[in-house]
């Protein structure tokens, strides 16, 4: 299991369209993804469980990942938070 | 290799309307009378736009178009008169020089002798017509542009649902004609089955069926079957706009299809940006009530509501007022009031 700290730093947060990219890496997985933000819990894999944590600009997410390729799929999200969603 | 279904058409032209068709298909319609012999009818119109001779007649023959369909209103016909004849005789002299398509009196105008003289001379078509000038130029550019609009004919089925035209593209056996029927079986009208003729008119694109299927379809393991006898009238339509366009595809695992509704995308055909849909399609899967949600959905949009911009309106509006509200209140907007339960 791999759980992975990502502070959300573009300027809108994750809204519709980073929930997107999100959940195009994780639908690709074959791992079991969590998404986790403050007492919420929620399936990666499902755009609109992304969508309703409403996850802030300067707040953090953690992903907890489990399965066979989880250290490739924490590096895809992590290079994706860190590139911003390409939002600027 | 998606793509290509929809930007490879063959755009085709045609290149005249002979004259007899326009005349038979439309002798009715505009009041048109033949003033020449029969044979004058295979002329050719090469050009879709009509032309006022006014200049032409004063002798200015610089710049004459007259390849178009040379049209005589009440002004040109008083300018002719005030000729007299010897005037009359040396103007169709020199307009015999250029060739022509058609002439066309309007508001049923008596044609002048020497008019007469050279088109039977030349073999060119003599109409005359009950409408006002206007009228009938409006009417021939409107028959014209349809006449000599670009189009193709595609491998595609194209269905109105709720009044929305939907062009199904995909593979072969991906299952177009199978969702077509189902459209069907659920009050939607066929347009085409199979083969669509496309045309762009204006900046619309508009769908059409073969005249020899009409509104058959083949189904496999059936056969042939006639839509309209077997479903009634109401489940067939022959003309419709197309509004959005289908792709389907078979469902791949690597494939990215479109999660948010935020990014539309749209397939040029005939030059005009037309939204374009990609659905993944797998066995047994029911794109029927998928395509009758696409399509309240495409209605919305016409109508000015874009809910996948709205809904990000309100995630974005969340976040904002996150920072304001207390962790209960929080608390409440995710769970829903319990005193609801009691109402």
């Amino acid at each position: 299991m791999v759980k992975r700290v990502l502070p959300v730093t573009n300027r809108l947060g994750i809204h519709a369209r980073p929930a997107g990219m999100i959940v195009d890496i994780t639908t690709h997985a074959k791992s079991d993804v969590q998404i986790h933000y403050g007492d919420l819990r929620a399936n990666a894999k499902s755009i609109l469980n992304v969508m309703m944590l409403a996850a802030e600009p300067g707040s953090e997410v953690t992903f907890v990942i489990e399965g066979e390729d989880e250290e490739r799929v924490a590096d895809e999200l992590q290079k994706l938070f860190e590139n911003r969603f390409n939002e600027d | 290799m998606s793509s290509k279904h929809i930007l490879d058409w063959d755009v085709n032209k045609k290149h005249f309307l002979l004259v007899r068709d326009f005349y038979e298909r439309y002798r009715g319609e505009m009041n048109l009378v033949l003033l020449t012999g029969d044979a004058t009818l295979d002329s050719k119109i090469a050009e879709k736009m009509t032309h006022r001779p006014g200049l032409a007649l004063t002798g200015f023959t610089d710049v004459y178009s007259n390849r178009r369909i040379q049209v005589l209103g009440s002004t040109e016909w008083a300018y002719l008169e005030s000729l007299g004849p010897e005037g009359r005789k040396l103007v169709f002299a020199k307009l015999a020089r250029f060739p022509t398509p058609l002439w066309v009196l309007t508001h049923s105008l008596p044609p002048h002798e020497e008019l007469l003289a050279m088109c039977e001379q030349y073999g060119i078509p003599l109409l005359r017509t009950k409408l006002g000038t206007q009228e009938f130029v409006t009417l021939a550019h409107r028959i014209l542009a349809e006449w000599f609009a670009p189009y193709s004919d595609i491998h595609a089925s194209l269905v109105d649902v709720y009044g929305v035209g939907m062009l199904y593209v995909g593979d072969s056996n991906i299952g177009k004609s199978e969702c077509v029927l189902d459209l069907v079986e659920r009050g939607h009208r066929l347009v085409a089955d199979d083969s669509v003729r496309v045309r762009r008119i204006g900046d619309a694109v508009i769908g059409s069926c073969n005249s020899i299927v009409e509104h058959h379809m083949e189904i496999r393991g059936i056969g042939v079957i006639d839509i309209p006898r077997l479903f009634g009238i109401h489940a067939v339509r022959r003309v419709k706009k197309i509004e959005l366009i289908v792709e389907l595809q078979f469902w791949s695992p690597d494939a990215s299809y479109e999660r948010t509704g935020l990014d539309e995308k749209f397939a040029n055909v005939l030059g005009v940006d037309v939204p374009k849909v990609v659905i993944p399609v797998s066995p047994g899967k029911n794109i029927t009530v998928i395509s009758e949600v696409m399509a309240m959905n495409q209605l919305m949009k016409l109508n000015g509501v874009n809910v996948a911009q709205e809904f990000n309106a309100r995630i974005i509006q969340a976040m904002h007022d996150k920072g304001r509200r207390s962790p209960e209140s929080e608390l409440g907007s995710a769970f829903g009031r319990t005193d609801e339960l009691y109402e």
